[in-house]
């Protein structure tokens, strides 16, 4: 496949515009979208991008059209992705549930938006269980939430790989803010990272004859039987639990002494950053702890993050109403930490916000 | 007929071009500059591509600095949903104003239509329609991209170097990556108004390095929440 970026360098981009170089260096194939604010430069970005490097563009009639065509491509063996926000998410949840239930390796860009319902183009962290848990499946999925343009490149590269390896759903979970900031980051081809991109192959239409040359290929999103789909999530359920360890990723920071954890994903956790800092210079024992995975969750990290800690209290701080915060009150059951909530859905939070609530918690 | 206020030597300058050119912070600069040297100023908030993410939070601190600014402010958008995209007639109207206008336009070709629902914007004397390029996004980062670019903007009247990697910038950036722009200008026959650098980097970037002037800008879109 054509190179796309060539030799690594320093550029100055949005999210969305990062999302495009990212999925071009990374073999993506072929997107099929439909648009949404803030995502729409995803789009955008890719329709002029795509016809200089071969690759292929569908606008679908709907989010609904363009969940499954990704759907469709992956099992013919392409490489190809969505990008979605707020409605189109919550639309697209149908498709993803396929892909759950085919083991089908689609990615999709998800830059979160307000909400419920059309909420606002702006910003904000209230599709967390949507993107995590959506669907009437059983949250299989992959659900990486980025902080810095860096970390959008690095993970849309990574997003196709974990994909086609594990075949889950992958998720690459931004913002508004994320889309439409501009900050300087590195690009690079990802074999000169020494990345080994995952070919695609197809999933349907293998040579050979079934039961003589090959296994059967059971794609399938829906069964006769009961007893036919119990065994085939309790199947999917081991398969993901043996995995997940391997997809775990997590940041910390000054957790070993902390009198405070502070907890935040995403674009909120540069915030939470600055204000451990600020609220150690000021002589408050905080600490920073940031899941990058959402779906596996690094439950077992944060355990031992407040066991080593020996923290008296845990805050969450998120862009939603208390999303974050459920995810992890399930994931950590048992622990007897209290857990103070900083929620502000829809709008963007600082590092005063989060000084300030430690000090009224503390 | 269109009639027009009978200053002679009025400045009219549109902001075009890539998104996340610089445009915003180019005539939010130029227009503090312009208002330094006591003109009377008018800056319009143009972008209805995407006018959520604008210079809309930084209007009333511009109305501070003693700046006209016509366009909705984040109060004056409340409630209106996504009717909030909508041209104004101040906007439309804008350059019936007295005084120098800076015109902030959204981005790319459909942007730069936007200056079709400018009354008597292409009869105007005084426009300059001004295409800002930063050849350290990956879109306009060579002489064939930015001439294809410039090509589908319609009316470019000049261009302006504003080569930058925002925080990571430094000279030798500034120096190398803006030569390309001006090789541009020459290939299609643009002048190059000036050279756009942070005010940071002014004892490393002297006004001589470049043929054109140079104009320190500070920035004031990091001021926005979502820059």
């Amino acid at each position: 496949m054509q190179a796309t970026i060539g030799e690594s360098k320093k550029a100055f981009m949005t999210g969305n515009e990062i999302v495009t170089w990212a999925a071009l260096a990374a073999g993506a194939e072929v997107m099929f979208g439909y648009p949404i604010t803030p995502q729409n430069e995803v789009m955008h970005y890719w329709t002029r991008l795509a016809p200089k490097y071969g690759r292929e563009f569908l606008q679908t009639e709907d989010e609904i059209s363009a969940g499954f065509t990704v759907c469709g491509a992956v099992q013919a063996g392409k490489k190809a992705f969505t990008a979605t926000a707020g409605p189109g998410n919550v639309l697209m949840q149908e498709p993803f549930g396929m892909a759950e239930a085919m083991r089908l390796p689609l990615v999709a860009i998800i830059q979160q938006r307000g909400g419920p319902s059309s909420g606002t183009v702006v910003y904000s962290q209230q599709e967390v269980t949507l993107t995590t848990f959506g669907g009437n499946g059983e949250g299989n999925r992959m659900v990486y939430s980025t902080a810095t343009h860096q970390e959008i490149f690095d993970y849309v590269i990574k997003g196709f790989n974990v994909a086609w390896k594990y075949r889950f759903p992958t998720f690459i979970l931004g913002d508004g803010y994320q889309a439409k900031m501009r900050e300087p980051l590195t690009i690079y081809e990802p074999q000169d990272r020494g990345i080994e991109m995952v070919s695609p192959y197809p999933l349907i239409g293998k040579a050979g004859s079934i039961g003589v040359d090959r296994e059967a290929e059971h794609l399938c999103n829906i069964y006769s039987l009961e007893e036919e789909l119990y065994d085939v999530v309790l199947q999917h359920a081991e398969d993901y639990e043996r995995i997940a360890p391997e997809i775990i990723e997590y940041e910390e920071k000054e957790c070993e002494d902390a009198d405070i954890l502070i907890i935040s994903h995403g674009v909120v956790s540069r915030a939470a950053d600055d204000a451990v800092k600020a609220l150690r210079a000021q002589g408050i024992k905080a600490g920073y702890f940031r899941p990058i995975t959402l779906r596996p969750f690094p439950q077992q990290q944060l355990r031992d993050a407040i066991a080593k800690s020996g923290a008296k209290k845990m805050l969450v701080a998120e862009s939603a109403y208390g999303q974050l915060y459920r995810l992890i009150r399930q994931e950590i059951y048992g622990e007897t930490i209290p857990i103070e909530g900083l929620f502000m859905p829809g709008v963007g939070i600082i590092d005063y916000d989060i000084m300030n609530k430690v000090k009224s918690i503390l | 007929m269109f009639r027009f206020h009978s200053q002679i030597d009025r400045i009219v300058e549109a902001y075009i071009g890539e998104y996340a050119s610089g445009k915003s912070e180019l005539a939010i600069n130029r227009a503090l500059e312009l208002k330094q040297q006591e003109h009377r100023v008018v800056l319009v908030d143009l972008d209805t591509v995407e006018p959520f993410y604008t210079l809309r939070p930084l209007k009333r601190l511009l109305e501070e600095k003693g700046l006209e600014v016509i366009g909705l402010s984040s109060e004056d958008a409340f409630g209106l949903g996504e009717t909030g995209a909508m041209l104004t007639p101040q906007a439309r109207w804008a350059l019936w104003r007295e005084g120098d206008i800076i015109l902030d336009v959204g981005y790319g070709v459909m942007g730069a239509q936007t200056l079709n629902l400018v009354e008597g914007a292409y009869e105007s004397p005084h426009l300059r329609i001004l295409a800002v390029i930063n050849a350290l996004r990956p879109m306009t980062n060579s002489q064939d991209r930015i001439v294809e670019y410039l090509h589908n903007l319609g009316r470019v009247d000049a261009v302006i170097a504003n080569s930058h990697l925002g925080d990571e910038t430094d000279a030798e950036l500034v120096l190398n990556a803006n030569r390309i722009v001006f090789s541009v200008a020459q290939q299609m026959g643009l002048p190059v108004d000036y050279v756009a650098v942070d005010e940071k980097l002014r004892d490393e970037v002297p006004g001589e390095r470049f043929p054109v002037p140079v104009k320190y800008i500070k920035r004031y879109m990091p001021g926005a929440m979502w820059k």
